[in-house]
């Protein structure tokens, strides 16, 4: 009774009239505004800068931090790069090394990178939402933010979106480039990277225009089934095609195929079945450094420029193969596969070797009838529809435009315009890897075949797409670091007919073009003296003996290595100095002397070359017990000043040497060579 | 208290500033209350008498005094949001995240005027409704009606307008499919389109148009519609009570 009386009093004092309950009302509107402001002070950010504040009260160095701790909003703001990251609001410590120890979130300092954090702020490379001052919108994928933060196992993708040359530090990210031109990605997907030309293909697919001289229609019908049954390193992916499908494609190429204008078969020698003569062929002529062969362990052995030699005697014909060792180019212009002049006992050795190479059980299930019209038109049809002609030159099809979808902003690709297979996490990398892995999953509808990589492989793929951002378009041109440009370089004349004849560029590179298996020669003129270039191009050996891979003998002329040599030495010369500017008779017995004591004990650089083949250790870099017969003077003394100058990239360390050390040292390696009487008396 | 309450408040009134401001001067005489209507220059649309009836909750529930003040509360939190926002294409959407995360009170702002418009377009359709089923378009008030269509048009073209401004997915798609709606009209759909748009596609022609729509054109010409409806509702006789009651 008492309560009802009490509410009844309390109604009456709060609404009794228009005026009172106005008023009430007015008062409850003040206060569920006063939320407002409330919310605005405790706000998320707020808790962890007091936390921080805290956590520095009891380190040594407490005022320090305190004084350089900003209370409130912080901001990163760069208007020319599109940046605003207030993620430092939090992430307070970001400069404070004496942090290094603490391990809680937010309060990490930032690791040294070699940029600084004001220049280019934080979302450029961790992604994220850089405007956002709440953890959940900062980090992750929101209704209003799509992009989350990048997980670190991609992080090197950011370093590509300005970086487009290979750093060291990025491991995986070069890798990623590499072989998304190396299993031809590339050549089906149009991918660009801001303000620089399409990448192309580094597969070398073979052209197919002539397969049927090559090959038979029973192997390339076992090779498209499975690619790998043939070659485990094989870069063609598996089309998973049915019987029938591989049956007709097969078909089509032996059908499309034309004849090449191929030497007498009278020529062609017999292959001659010395098996021991034949590897030591194979060994002599380094095949090794481009080719590999599987060996019992089931290891590849050799490099992987060319395609791998395991069965290749399941594969080739014998007149195809003894053509192609003769003149590569007859059958495939644009081959890297050098001209080497066998003689015709080689030729017969290294032919009657290969095709001892083969695998019984490869073609052993293959039966194929006659190919009928049927047939070859629809293995036509599903050549175009499988874009077969992206990769392989054919006859009769043209190379498709744009046969799959470009790929040049795929690391920017809006979430809401993927389709996801089941059991794939919504995000673009898993997106990625998942595509990559195992493109049917995403439809049997889809083109794109299957490949067979691992997860590194698929790791650094995933890495190379998510590089290519919309951001790195949008990035001022003055940040983008361009990759090495491939350039067109081709010598002239009758040495440029030669050095393309022998794919020297295969191996070396010359200003800006070529490999990089052996040294670059862009200097090489200034380098070396005439009567060892010669020598050498006449008859290979190595200055390195722990290296695998040396240069092959080409069999060259007198004629054909006197005019490689006067190229080489004219063309190629530094304008860092003047060749002639040291001369050796200038040094005398007392600058050799002072020379060797340099290089055994000031320098120790027995510690990594030899001199004296009895005593000496080193094997990391060339052997100089006959240095004084190939290098020129002036060469030495400036390579010593500075090895980076005249080899970018090289190992060798700079010492800083003085002028008078580098001359000494000079000194002291152009006397190491043989005796001109002892080299007379080899003769 | 009360009392003592009084007294100040009439000193006040009787101040010669209180006075200079509102000339009727006090008193509870009808003339007084009558100059107090009339002199002043937002009460005068009104009438200076009206019935006790109309007054009643039950006559309009309100529906038309709610409306304006949620337009009121829309021009109120609209202007601050003005303050923060740039309608260009790299600029709009990061206005929006600022909004969210550090101006002072920018999320309560946002929202507030966000479901003030909602609450206002159904306010109005109800206003409509309301004044449709209990019948109070016909004579006089029938021309009242139009411009209450009109200031129904107002509202709909102030809500859609708004809604590209945030500049997202949302807003983007909202505002293609309108406007391709709008191109289904025959003849001269296309054109509208065009002159809707300032181009083919939604950007930053759009944006600017919707903009100067939204902040300044239809603002106006509701304000000029709800001055004419409020002059019309004194002009028809007053809100309309009920059928029996208006024959008196």
């Amino acid at each position: 009774m008492d309560l009802r009386r009490k509410v009844a009093a309390a109604w009456a004092f709060l609404f009794g009239d228009s005026a009172r309950a106005f008023g009430t009302l007015s008062l409850v509107l003040v206060a569920c505004l006063a939320v407002v402001p409330a919310k605005d002070h405790f706000r998320e950010w707020s808790r962890y800068q007091t936390r921080y504040l805290r956590l520095i009260r009891q380190r040594g160095d407490a005022a320090t931090l305190q004084r350089r701790f900003q209370p409130g909003l912080q901001q990163t703001w760069l208007p020319e790069l599109g940046v605003v990251d207030r993620c430092t609001t939090c992430h307070v410590a970001m400069k404070e090394t004496s942090l290094a120890d603490v391990s809680t979130q937010p309060f990490r300092p930032h690791p040294a990178i070699p940029h600084s954090l004001n220049e280019f702020g934080c979302v450029m490379c961790h992604r994220g939402q850089g405007a956002a001052t709440t953890v959940e919108e900062a980090h992750s994928s929101t209704k209003a933010w799509e992009q989350p933060v990048l997980p670190a196992r991609y992080f090197e993708a950011s370093c590509g979106q300005c970086h487009q040359n290979s750093l060291t530090g990025t491991p995986q990210l070069n890798l990623g480039r590499k072989l998304l031109a190396r299993y031809g990605c590339v050549s089906c997907h149009a991918l660009r990277t801001a303000g620089a030309a399409r990448m192309m293909p580094t597969n070398e697919p073979p052209p197919l225009t002539h397969v049927a001289r090559k090959t038979t229609r029973e192997w390339i019908y076992a090779w498209l089934k499975n690619p790998q049954a043939y070659s485990v390193s094989a870069t063609m992916p598996d089309f998973k095609l049915s019987d029938a499908d591989a049956r007709d494609i097969s078909a089509f190429l032996i059908d499309q195929s034309t004849p090449y204008q191929q030497p007498d078969a009278s020529k062609s020698s017999s292959a001659a079945a010395d098996a021991q003569e034949g590897a030591s062929v194979y060994g002599e002529s380094f095949c090794a450094s481009c080719h590999a062969v599987q060996n019992a362990a089931g290891l590849m052995v050799g490099g992987d420029v060319g395609p791998e030699l395991t069965r290749i005697g399941s594969k080739v014909k014998p007149e195809w193969l003894g053509t192609w060792l003769r003149e590569p180019k007859l059958y495939a212009p644009h081959t890297a596969m050098p001209r080497y002049r066998f003689s015709e006992k080689q030729l017969g050795l290294l032919a009657g070797f290969l095709e001892a190479k083969t695998d019984s059980d490869l073609l052993a299930n293959v039966h194929l009838d006659a190919a009928t019209k049927e047939q070859i038109a629809h293995g036509k049809a599903l050549v175009n529809e499988r874009g077969c002609a992206s990769c392989h030159e054919l006859n009769g099809i043209k190379k498709p435009d744009n046969f799959a979808p470009d790929l040049s902003v795929a690391g920017s690709r809006s979430l809401a315009k993927i389709v996801f297979a089941p059991g794939v996490p919504h995000t673009l990398p898993d997106y990625l890897a998942a595509k990559i892995r195992q493109p049917s999953a995403f439809g049997s509808a889809l083109k794109m075949p299957q490949y067979n990589l691992t997860p590194v492989q698929v790791d650094a793929l995933v890495t190379g797409l998510l590089a290519q951002t919309e951001r790195a378009e949008a990035i001022p041109a003055v940040l983008r670091v361009a990759g090495t440009p491939v350039l067109k370089y081709d010598p002239a004349g009758k040495a440029g007919k030669l050095m393309q004849d022998m794919q020297c560029f295969s191996c070396h590179a010359i200003n800006g073009r070529g490999g990089d298996m052996a040294p670059d020669l862009t200097w090489e003129g200034s380098a070396v003296q005439r009567a060892w270039l010669l020598t050498f191009l006449k008859n290979p050996n190595t200055l390195r003996p722990a290296l695998i891979r040396r240069m092959p003998r080409f069999n060259l002329t007198d004629a054909e290595a006197q005019t490689l040599t006067d190229y080489i030495l004219t063309a190629y010369q530094t304008p860092a100095f003047d060749a002639d500017s040291l001369d050796s008779a200038s040094f005398t017995a007392e600058d050799r002397e002072r020379g060797r004591q340099l290089f055994y004990s000031k320098y120790a650089c027995q510690s990594c070359h030899i001199v004296d083949a009895q005593n000496d250790k080193g094997y990391v870099g060339p052997t100089l017990t006959e240095i004084g017969a190939k290098g020129t003077p002036a060469w030495t003394f400036h390579y010593l000043k500075n090895p980076q100058l005249l080899r970018p990239g090289n190992i060798e360390p700079n010492q800083s040497m003085s002028d008078a050390d580098a001359r000494a040292l000079t000194a002291f390696l152009m006397a190491q060579k043989k005796a001109p009487a002892q080299e007379a008396a080899k003769k | 208290m009360a009392k003592m309450l009084d007294t100040y408040v009439n000193d006040l009134r009787e101040s010669r500033l209180w006075r200079s401001v509102f000339r009727s001067g006090t008193g509870a005489t009808n003339l007084h209350r009558a100059l107090a209507v009339q002199q002043n220059i937002f009460l005068h649309l009104f009438s200076v008498k009206m019935r006790r009836a109309a007054l009643n909750f039950s006559v309009t529930w309100y529906l038309g005094t709610l409306s304006l003040a949620t337009f009121l509360i829309l021009v109120a939190t609209g202007i601050p949001l003005m303050l923060y926002y740039h309608p260009s294409v790299p600029q709009a959407y990061a206005d929006m995240k600022d909004l969210q995360f550090v101006v002072s009170a920018g999320v309560f702002l946002r929202n507030l005027h966000r479901w003030s418009a909602h609450a206002m377009v159904l306010l109005v359709f109800a206003h409509m409704f309301k004044v449709f089923y209990r019948g109070a378009y016909r004579p006089p008030r029938e021309f009242n009606w139009v411009i209450g269509v009109v200031l129904l048009i107002i509202t709909l073209f102030l809500s859609y307008t708004g809604y590209l401004l945030p500049w997202d997915q949302l807003a983007y798609w909202a505002i293609t499919v309108g406007s391709n709606i709008m191109s289904a009209v025959p003849a001269l759909g296309k054109k509208i389109r065009f002159l809707m748009l300032g181009g083919n596609t939604v950007n930053a022609n759009a944006l600017l148009r919707f903009y100067v729509l939204h902040c300044v054109i239809l603002p106006l010409a509701a304000i000029l519609f709800i001055g004419i409806h409020f002059w019309r509702i004194r002009k028809d006789g007053g809100l309309y009570t009920g059928e029996a009651k208006s024959h008196e």
